[in-house]
């Protein structure tokens, strides 16, 4: 540019000049030769012409590369204005930074895991297949699908490309080190095919392979962690739950499949699966009206649509239906959307909140620069009556905020680089696809929009204001002790307005979250949580056949007890707060159904001693005992009681789970209601005795005394002595189980406050600067003031007013906004009302609060002026 | 707002640009000639009604010459004084042919619709 400019630029300048003076002189001649005066011709011709200045700068404009030239001058200028105030620049790019790598942090998350299209062929076809809790039932969440069902789907459904089920399983690897137990998924051996994944060595399953446990599939993570990433692994046989079992395949590395819920209705343990076998389906599991126990993940044909996909997949369990007077009904829901369910509304409410948190930013450096360039509109007078144009000005202004932002958006990349990190290191385990979020092009584009958007919002009040200005009246008023518009005035409040109804709306969100946190943490859930020591145990090994299953169990359960400091030892088929497991339609046998009658209860399979050990209060009659032996009894929730018989007595009728395989099972006792799930009304609980079913997981519960770690490892030796190939999991404590439910909500939590209370700081920033700059400009009047007479308080009384106005407005327009809100995000709250008078009232008193602060500051130095000192201002 | 000269400019230049263009390139069809002498011949050509605002001849004589319609030297005066002339190239006389073109069939358009009573014929 420097040579360019030196041989084209500065020559057509000075041909400009000359160009325009020889217009002026023959223009001037031409009047003498009329018989003007030469002065006066000279003076007219000048007029005539117009501002010389402007008409230079706008032919200037016409060669092109002039606007560039500009633009470089332009910028030196940004720079300057903004190098003049170091402080202030400082703190509007890093809050800028702060507010702009929180947004594209927050946008990487939300890109990563909501926005992302599964890593699966054509995923958009992949939908779960679920059954919908019958009308009337307690249950909320849609329950897993029946294996005969399946079959019929397989068979005949059209809609669909394929069909495959799944069921989660917890199988132990002897040999190769110590035993470990891994979260397995149990397939229909086109269950990689349905999602379109294949394996990187080896081969996938085949269908004469379903129907045998023989047959293995590592994940390329295990295949590394256990077998050294040995490819000759692939034909060999390794041991699995006490039987041979063949590799044939291992998958690509990177390749993350959901895990537990995020498959919708799932049975299983909840970790990623790192292993998979053929499924095999037992003759029990051939009942069309049993139990609901397997997940299910259908690929669609191409260009069919989901409603009529549910409509046929319904019209084909029609004769089930018929035939054994079960009640079900299909729903298809979106794999990706299923995966990222629990995750859309948390995602999506911190996204909000560091949006208004950025917002809050903006609005606050805008200010800022509207008081700094109420400072500049004498200059800015001066310059347009050189000749600036408006637009110029205003460009002026904007460039100082693009400066601004630019340099906070860059920095703010760096913070949310490291705000991921942090956040992929602290988020809880159930946040799903942790693994895909990353920067990508999408986020930097992102990211160059907010920054965009930030200096929009940052420079365009301050530019808008400028450029508006009268060059005679800012030369005229140029004194500092004019009293400024009473426009202008109003505009920087107007914004403190908004920055105040921001940070109320995000004070009012958090707290209601908080509030929702707290009654989760208190609520009632059905058991005692304090010194309850859990251990679970699989008995996913040949060698443990039902007999032997029921001997090992008694066994333990009595040298379990015999640990010092424990109180009482019981084993449950699934703890509560771990989701709803066998879920059947419970009847009373004795009666035919009443019209609209439905009642699904949750089985659980206990040894006799499971309710003491748990806490869980005896309602009416007894609890299982050991001398029932194999008597057909049950025990059942007071919810189940009231259901199946209101207001009669309980004890001696009888109850059975639908189907007709279903043994009729005598009612001995009522027991409290115990959640299923800590955020859910508590399920109809149905109690039988262990021996009954013999499930082949079981969790034991120990009432303890002592310390959980010493109990703990007394479990783990009686455990490994007593059967040194089992692979033993770490024990929780009921307390820790009731952390984990509360780990994703508390996790948002704290994110919701820590941005609501940055809100609050950066608000009452705003109200200080605001107020400070005021005070400053009314230093002389002040100092009048006080020469005069007026009291401090009087004074303090003034300033604090006048700052506190546009806070009170926000307040009033901010809770407003979060009666709009906090409707919004009602999903997420737990027994805490959107407009929670209590939540609301905190509010009300801590922003004015802290805003009162900021005023105060700027208040009390206004009393100390000094008046001669102020009066001398000018 | 209104009174505020800078913006007055600029709205004539977009006002007047397309018109103004042509003035200038007809104006040069006669020989070459200065900004200052454009502007007395556009005013006096059209007995004194078209004033060329100063603001908006030099930035059209800057933007013609960049479109290449017309170009420029530096000559002595009548007055032997250094001035720059401008002329027409090629493809300004091109150019003025088509403008004039349209000129011609627009403002014919417009007096048929402005003519009294010839609507109705």
């Amino acid at each position: 540019m420097g040579i360019w400019k030196r041989f084209f630029g500065r020559r057509r300048d000075e041909d400009l000049d000359e160009e325009i003076g020889g217009h002026l002189r023959m223009a001037a001649r031409e009047r003498i030769e009329r018989g003007e005066d030469p002065r006066q011709a000279d003076r007219n011709a000048r007029r005539q012409f117009g501002n010389e200045l402007l008409i230079r700068e706008v032919t200037r404009d016409m060669w092109g590369w002039a606007a560039l030239d500009r633009l470089a001058q332009d910028l030196r200028y940004a720079f300057r204005q903004i190098a003049r105030s170091p402080g202030f620049a400082t703190v509007a790019v890093l809050t800028l930074a702060l507010g702009l790598g929180a947004t594209t942090a927050m946008f990487s998350i939300v890109n990563g895991v909501l926005l992302q299209p599964l890593k699966f062929r054509d995923s958009s076809r992949l939908f779960v297949v679920e059954n919908v809790p019958p009308a009337g039932s307690t249950l909320t969440r849609h329950l897993p699908v029946n294996a005969r069902h399946f079959h019929e789907w397989r068979t005949h459904c059209r809609s669909c490309e394929e069909v495959s089920l799944f069921q989660g399983a917890d199988l132990t690897l002897v040999g190769a080190g110590e035993p470990v137990r891994l979260p397995a998924l149990q397939v229909s051996f086109n269950f990689f095919r349905t999602l379109g994944v294949q394996p990187a060595i080896g081969r996938d399953f085949v269908v004469e392979e379903e129907g045998n446990f023989d047959k293995v599939i590592l994940t390329d993570a295990l295949w590394h962690s256990r077998f050294a990433g040995d490819r000759s692994i692939v034909g060999r046989t390794i041991q699995i739950a006490g039987e041979a079992h063949t590799v044939v395949g291992i998958m690509p590395p990177g390749l993350h499949l959901p895990s537990g819920e995020q498959w919708g209705a799932f049975v299983g343990p909840p970790a990623e699966p790192l292993i998979f076998r053929p499924l095999m389906f037992a003759p029990v599991r051939q009942d069309p009206s049993g139990s609901l126990n397997y997940s299910s993940v259908i690929r669609l044909r191409p260009g069919v649509r989901p409603e009529p996909a549910t409509a046929e997949l319904n019209a084909l369990l029609a004769d089930f239906v018929r035939q054994y007077q079960i009640e079900t009904r299909i729903a298809l829901t979106p794999l990706q959307r299923q995966v990222t369910r629990s995750e859309r509304g948390p995602l999506l409410l911190l996204l909000g909140v560091v949006g208004a948190v950025l917002l809050i930013v903006c609005v606050n450096v805008g200010n800022l620069m509207l008081v700094r360039t109420a400072s500049r509109y004498r200059e800015a007078g001066v310059r347009m009556a050189l000749g600036a144009s408006r637009a110029r000005l205003f460009g002026l202004v904007l460039l100082e905020a693009l400066m601004l932002s630019a340099i906070g958006g860059v920095a703010g990349l760096g913070l949310a680089h490291a705000g991921l990190k942090l956040f992929l290191a602290e988020a809880p385990v159930a946040v799903p696809r942790l693994e895909e979020i990353g920067m990508d092009w999408r986020v930097l584009a992102f990211a160059a929009l907010a920054t965009a958007f930030s200096t929009i919002l940052c420079g365009l009040f301050p530019a808008w204001r400028l450029a508006r200005i009268e060059p005679q009246e800012s030369l005229k008023a140029g004194s500092v002790t004019a009293t400024e518009g009473g426009r202008k005035l109003r505009l920087r409040e107007v914004l403190v307005s908004l920055e105040v109804a921001l940070s109320t709306v995000l004070l009012i969100v958090s707290g209601l979250l908080i509030l929702s946190f707290v009654r989760l943490m208190h609520v009632d859930k059905g058991f005692e949580v304090a010194q309850v020591i859990t251990q679970d145990v699989s008995f996913l090994n040949p060698k443990y056949a039902r007999g032997v299953r029921r001997g090992f169990l008694e066994e333990m359960v009595a040298k379990l007890a015999r640990i010092p400091g424990v109180q009482a030892v019981g084993a449950v088929s699934q703890l509560p707060l771990q989701g709803d497991e066998w879920v059947s339609g419970l009847r009373d046998p004795d009666r035919p159904l009443r019209p609209g009658e439905s009642a699904t209860a949750n089985f659980r399979f206990v040894t006799p001693d499971y309710r003491r050990a748990m806490g869980i209060p005896l309602k009416q009659g007894r609890f299982l005992e050991d001398s029932d032996q194999n008597r057909p009894i049950a025990v059942v929730s007071q919810r189940a009681a009231r259901s199946l018989w209101p207001n009669q007595n309980p004890i001696g009728k009888h109850v059975r789970g639908a189907g007709p395989s279903k043994p009729s099972l005598e009612v001995v006792g009522v027991v409290g209601e115990v959640r299923g799930r800590l955020e859910q009304d508590p399920p109809m609980m149905v109690y039988e005795h262990f021996w009954r079913m013999q499930p082949i997981a079981m969790s034991f519960v120990l009432r303890t005394q002592a310390g959980p770690a010493p109990v703990a490892a007394a479990v783990r030796s009686l455990l490994s002595s007593a059967d040194p190939e089992m692979a033993i999991s770490r024990s929780r404590t009921m307390e820790q189980i009731v952390e984990e439910s509360l780990a994703s909500r508390k996790f948002e939590t704290y994110l919701a406050v820590a941005f609501a209370a940055a809100a609050l700081v950066l608000a009452s920033l705003g109200i200080y600067g605001v107020i400070s700059f005021a005070v400053a400009r009314r230093t002389p009047e002040m100092g009048i003031r006080i020469a005069l007479g007026a009291p401090g308080s009087q004074l303090m009384a003034m300033v604090v007013r006048q700052g506190m106005a546009p806070v009170v407005l926000g307040l009033a327009a901010g809770l407003a906004g979060a009666v709009v809100v906090s409707r919004l995000i009602r999903s997420q709250l737990y027994e805490v009302a959107p407009n929670d008078p209590l939540t609301m009232a905190c509010v009300s008193i801590l922003l004015p609060g802290v805003a009162l602060c900021a005023c105060w500051i700027p208040a009390r130095r206004a009393t100390r002026i000094d008046p001669l000192k102020a009066l001398r201002f000018e | 707002m209104g009174t505020s000269k800078p913006e007055r400019y600029q709205n004539r230049i977009e006002l007047l640009q397309g018109t103004l263009d042509m003035l200038i390139l007809q104006t040069l069809r006669w020989g070459t000639q200065h900004g200052y002498g454009i502007s007395q011949a556009i005013r006096s050509g059209s007995g004194e009604v078209l004033q060329v605002e100063t603001g908006s001849l030099y930035p059209a004589l800057h933007r013609l010459e960049k479109q290449g319609w017309v170009k420029s030297e530096w000559k002595q005066s009548e007055n032997n004084q250094r001035a720059k002339y401008y002329s027409l190239t090629a493809a300004g006389r091109k150019h003025l042919t088509t403008a004039q073109a349209r000129w011609n069939q627009m403002s014919a358009a417009i007096a048929g619709l402005m003519a009294p009573g010839k609507s109705e014929a």
